[in-house]
């Protein structure tokens, strides 16, 4: 409970500056140029890797990524760039977390 | 994101192979102690292929040893690693650096100088007035002073207009404008004759001061006076002026061409012999002592200027002699043809010679042969103005 109201009061003043929300929270953002590059930004950690399949914690859920030949261009602590042919891409929602959001 | 990657390629990189079935945790780790990874690959399910900058390698040690994993280097990458593969080749690297300078030290001197813009002006004369002025091959770009070159050369020469010097890599363009030169023009108070500048036969004298000393129809020689510079009066008794006016003349322009029936015409065989030599400043190089085989040919030289750049000259020259073989074969006229031959070739001589194309009033032919050769003789007939003034000197 009281995570909920340290969060609320700042997530007002952000509407009201219009700063946007990838920065405001840690809701991630995801960019697909393409088949082939993928943007992450706002991730926990990686879960797995493999030549064919990523699974990435973020704060909302879990993202699990298929294709072939997957590469990790960049990897920093705000964002993952991932390169290679993308299959498919799905999501696994916390339950709990959904309320706060 | 690139930044980071170029500096990584500046401070140098490596590519490391991690083996181990933690990886992911190696990469959570490192990416919380903010350890940048880039081009990661994972051909294997143990192995994963990552970049990673040397600062960061040193810590990345502990972290594989509590993940449990192996750690390979597959490949360096990077200016400090390249440093270091050619630590031993310190002559190349000696030697480079002396090139690099060289190249430097000679671009600060001129080695080519074009001269353009010469029509009448022999280019060689300008040359040499420029190294009179100190204005030469092999000269520092820093020491020449161009305007000074610029006025020394217009004080000595009348006949230029305009020079303009510019310097652009080691290469030295003189511009050059010609000027006109004016016939000495005599003042209206002296006194002065008019003088026949060519041999001819007077037709008209239209004299407008001064006393004809000529009737028309007369023959008069180069120099002999056509109008006197002075006035005969009853009262007034001689009285010398300023002759003026204008005596027009036939003049004929003659030339004389022997062409015989048989002669040699040279025929290119098509085979050639090149042969090269470098000139380095004054020093030259022969690469090909021997003279060609052939036994009558043509030589052809030019001259090449290596350069960098389109305006990096260096002061070495490649001489290239071109030897083509030609062979003699006896070719004979007829009377005819050569009498034709000859007319072409002196009316092309002699129309260079008149100025004014439209005063041609005759043209004659005369020819005499023998049993070797013809001889043919073009004879013009030009109406022209022959008067030019000159002072009377007592």
């Amino acid at each position: 409970m009281r995570e909920k109201r340290t969060k609320r009061i700042p997530n007002k003043i952000n509407r009201i500056l219009e700063i946007p929300q990838e920065v405001s929270s840690n809701v991630p953002k995801i960019t697909i140029l393409g088949f082939e590059q993928m943007m992450i930004e706002n991730y926990k950690a990686i879960l797995e890797y493999q030549d064919f399949y990523i699974r990435l914690s973020t704060e909302i859920g879990i993202l699990n990524i298929n294709g072939f030949h997957l590469n990790l261009k960049e990897m920093t602590t705000d964002d993952l760039q991932i390169s290679g042919k993308i299959d498919s891409i799905d999501f696994e929602a916390i339950e709990d977390d959904e309320n706060n959001t | 994101m690139y930044f980071k990657i170029l500096m990584a390629y500046l401070l140098g990189y490596v590519t490391i192979e991690v083996e181990g079935y933690y990886i992911e945790r190696f990469m959570n780790i490192c990416n919380n102690q903010k350890i940048f990874l880039w081009n990661i690959k994972r051909p294997k399910t143990a192995i994963m292929r990552v970049n990673i900058s040397i600062q960061d390698f040193k810590k990345i040690k502990p972290i594989a040893k509590k993940t449990k994993c192996k750690i390979k280097i597959d490949n360096k990458k990077g200016v400090p690693f390249f440093f270091h593969r050619y630590q031993k080749r310190k002559i190349f690297f000696i030697f480079f650096l002396l090139v690099i300078i060289g190249t430097v030290t000679l671009s600060n001197f001129i080695w080519n100088i074009e001269i353009t813009g010469t029509d009448k002006i022999d280019p060689q004369e300008i040359k040499q007035l420029l190294e009179e002025n100190d204005f030469k091959l092999g000269k520092m770009k820093a020491t020449i002073n161009t305007k000074q070159v610029i006025d020394q050369i217009r004080l000595q020469r009348a006949d230029i207009a305009w020079i303009g010097i510019e310097i652009s890599g080691t290469n030295a363009t003189v511009k050059i404008v010609e000027a006109d030169l004016k016939p000495d023009i005599i003042p209206e108070e002296e006194y002065c004759n008019l003088i026949a500048t060519k041999e001819g036969m007077i037709t008209k004298i239209s004299a407008q001061n001064g006393t004809p000393l000529i009737k028309e129809g007369e023959i008069v020689k180069k120099g002999s006076v056509l109008v006197g510079g002075w006035l005969e009066g009853k009262y007034t008794g001689t009285r010398y002026v300023h002759a003026n006016g204008e005596v027009q003349a036939k003049v004929w322009y003659s030339e004389k061409i022997q062409i015989p029936f048989n002669q040699e015409k040279k025929e290119l065989t098509g085979i050639e012999e090149k042969k090269y030599s470098v000139k380095i400043n004054n020093f030259e190089i022969n690469f090909a002592k021997k003279l060609p085989k052939f036994e009558n040919y043509d030589t052809i030289e030019s001259t090449k200027k290596l350069r960098l750049f389109s305006d990096f000259y260096l002061p070495i020259e490649v001489h290239e002699k071109v030897y083509q073989e030609y062979q003699k074969q006896p070719v004979s006229y007829s009377l005819e043809e050569a009498k034709k031959m000859g007319e072409e070739e002196l009316s092309k001589r002699l129309e260079e010679q008149i100025e004014n194309k439209e005063a041609i009033l005759d043209k004659k032919v005369t020819q005499t042969h023998t049993e070797e050769y013809v001889e043919v003789e073009v004879i013009y007939e030009v109406l022209e103005n022959i008067a030019t003034k000159e002072k009377i000197v007592f």
